[in-house]
């Protein structure tokens, strides 16, 4: 039933933009109907360039977050377990985590110019910020109780993580998992659009530069949809890894 | 242990970045094995002007002079510069004046080959000045206290306007220049944002169609068959490998004519790389593609460069051209 109401509003979506061009509310030449890039879109899904650019995007994004991800675990169970190095880097984190990415646009294209290297700088800075960030929240989330248990059983230090960090911090991480996914995203349209390495952004851009409205938007429907599959994918996954946990598991819910 | 940990994260955050360096391509394309073409990458922009090049890779005229090329799209062409003198690309195209400024700001850059020519037609060029309909602007005099958009400012395209202004009379430094780029251009001026426009085709297309009046062929004001724009390369692989740079040259200079003599091939291969729909492909005016460099323009450009205060270093056009 959630999933048919979903449906009915992005239909109504799509019947208003249907409608917009045509009742001549904004200018057909720069916002096409649905239907336009729809059609546009079916071209493009025949076109070998199409899916050269798609496994393009797809690699720069997922060979980023994996390495945030790597990063952000590795370095945030480090950090968050030793309590000086914690405090000792807790300004450099603040500091250097609000830098948004695209800052750092005229940095790397310096270093790599427009290459995937460069684009790939930019998806791992921003994505591994998201990790740390809840990686060391979870790891700080250990429940004092459960931490004297383990010091008593004289727990080691690689026992202590296994059974007592990465249980408590896990479901922060997942959540990490899921905003770096959407960030990390972003940030491979946005260094392929900006500064053109291959990939959905330059073709973007290069519709845009050739004065191809449809074929703009079509893209721009792919990214979306880049999007939506990475939301449902990371849930699926959460609910997967978290199954032991409470919030995922049914028994212990509320019943609504 | 304070600094430690902080040079543990800089270390961590450092060895990425070098190990995605590490991962980057080859640096300075002097990577010539013995027997084997010369690998060679060149930026350029999805725009008509590169034609040729594409032209060139798709009928062996690089192969031919032993040359394995690689064609990189860079948005705008302002990362074209940089990559070259670092020696990410080889080669780059990139408008006159902008490399003029670069030449001025001592960048160690060379121009190795033409680029692309205005057809040098009034009125038959492939860019213009572009007003409303309705616009009271008759001539290009008349800019003068008026916004003219121009796709990035201090490049050819604000020169050559102010080309138009003066000849026609006016003052050129009345003329107020915003930053917009082409496809941005005909909305505003539709939208009254700015009072006229400088686009190139396919958006001379586009304003055509939309009924705008044009006003200017800025490039033909320039000078006769204006070089728009040129392939350059950075004094250190100039320097390393002199051949390996002749011989881009010489097949630049095939490929050129052969798109000049070709245009039918031409618009073909302009489908291929750019998103242009193949019916306003057929419509578009093309530009020029001489072999040779019109060097007479590109002092011209200096000139009015120096007179736009644009260039305030003295600008020496013989060391940057060949």
């Amino acid at each position: 039933m959630k999933v048919l109401y979903g449906l009915a509003g992005l239909l109504g979506f799509g019947v208003l933009l249907e409608l917009a061009p045509r009742l001549g509310l904004v200018s057909r030449d720069y916002a096409p109907p649905t239907s336009d890039i729809l059609t546009t879109l079916a071209e493009q899904f025949g076109r070998g360039d199409f899916w050269v650019a798609v496994l393009d995007t797809l690699r720069t994004w997922l060979l980023g977050l994996v390495i945030a991800i790597a990063l952000g675990v590795a370095i945030g169970v480090i950090i968050g377990s030793v309590p000086l190095l914690r405090a000792a880097t807790a300004s450099t984190i603040e500091f250097l985590r609000p830098i948004p990415s695209v800052a750092l646009i005229p940095l790397v294209v310096v270093l790599q110019g427009p290459t995937v290297e460069a684009t790939l700088i930019l998806v791992v800075y921003a994505a591994f910020w998201q990790v740390l960030i809840q990686v060391l929240a979870g790891v700080a989330d250990i429940d004092p109780v459960a931490a004297d248990t383990a010091r008593s059983f004289h727990l080691g230090r690689w026992d202590r993580i296994r059974f007592l960090v990465w249980p408590t911090a896990l479901p922060y991480a997942v959540t990490g998992v899921r905003l770096a996914a959407t960030v990390a995203l972003i940030l491979t349209i946005t260094g392929e659009l900006v500064m053109g390495s291959p990939g959905l952004g330059e073709e973007i851009a290069n519709a845009r530069s050739s004065g191809a409205v449809p074929e703009m938007y079509a893209l721009i429907v792919v990214t979306g949809l880049f999007g939506v599959g990475a939301n449902v994918l990371t849930r699926a996954a959460e609910r997967r890894v978290l199954a032991w946990h409470p919030s995922v598991r049914l028994e212990v819910r509320v019943p609504a | 242990m304070l600094r430690r940990s902080r040079g543990h994260l800089a270390a961590l955050l450092l060895a990425t970045s070098l190990l995605v360096t590490a991962c980057g391509s080859d640096k300075q394309g002097a990577t010539s094995t013995p027997g084997q073409p010369d690998k060679v990458t060149v930026g350029v922009i999805p725009i008509l002007d590169v034609a040729p090049i594409y032209l060139g890779l798709e009928r062996n005229f690089f192969k031919d002079h032993n040359i394995d090329l690689t064609l990189k799209q860079a948005e705008g062409g302002a990362a074209i510069v940089p990559a070259v003198v670092s020696g990410e690309y080889q080669f780059g195209f990139s408008n006159s004046v902008s490399l003029l400024l670069a030449q001025s700001q001592t960048l160690p850059i060379k121009a190795v080959a033409n680029g692309v020519n205005s057809t040098g037609e009034d009125g038959k060029d492939f860019a213009g000045l572009f007003v409303r309909p309705d616009s009271p602007i008759k001539t290009p005099k008349d800019l003068e206290g008026r916004k003219v958009a121009a796709n990035t400012l201090q490049n050819i395209v604000d020169t050559s306007v102010r080309a138009s202004v003066r000849e026609d009379g006016g003052d050129p430094a009345k003329v107020e220049f915003t930053a917009l780029p082409f496809p941005d251009q005909l909305p505003a001026l539709q939208n009254g944002q700015v009072d006229a426009i400088f686009v190139v085709e396919p958006f001379q297309q586009a304003a055509t169609a939309a009924g705008m009046r044009k006003i200017a062929s800025s490039y033909v004001d320039v000078a006769p068959d204006l070089c728009v724009a040129l392939y350059f390369t950075s004094e250190e692989l100039l320097g390393q490998n002199p051949d390996l740079v002749k011989r881009f040259t010489d097949a630049m200079k095939e490929s050129l004519k052969y798109a000049n003599d070709n245009p039918g091939e031409a618009r073909e291969i302009i489908g291929t790389y750019t998103k242009i729909a193949p019916e306003v492909i057929a419509k578009v005016t093309l530009p020029k593609w001489p072999p040779d460099i019109n060097r007479d323009s590109i002092e011209k450009l200096a000139d009015l460069a120096k007179d736009d205060k644009l260039l305030t270093n003295p600008v020496d056009v013989s060391k940057l051209l060949p």
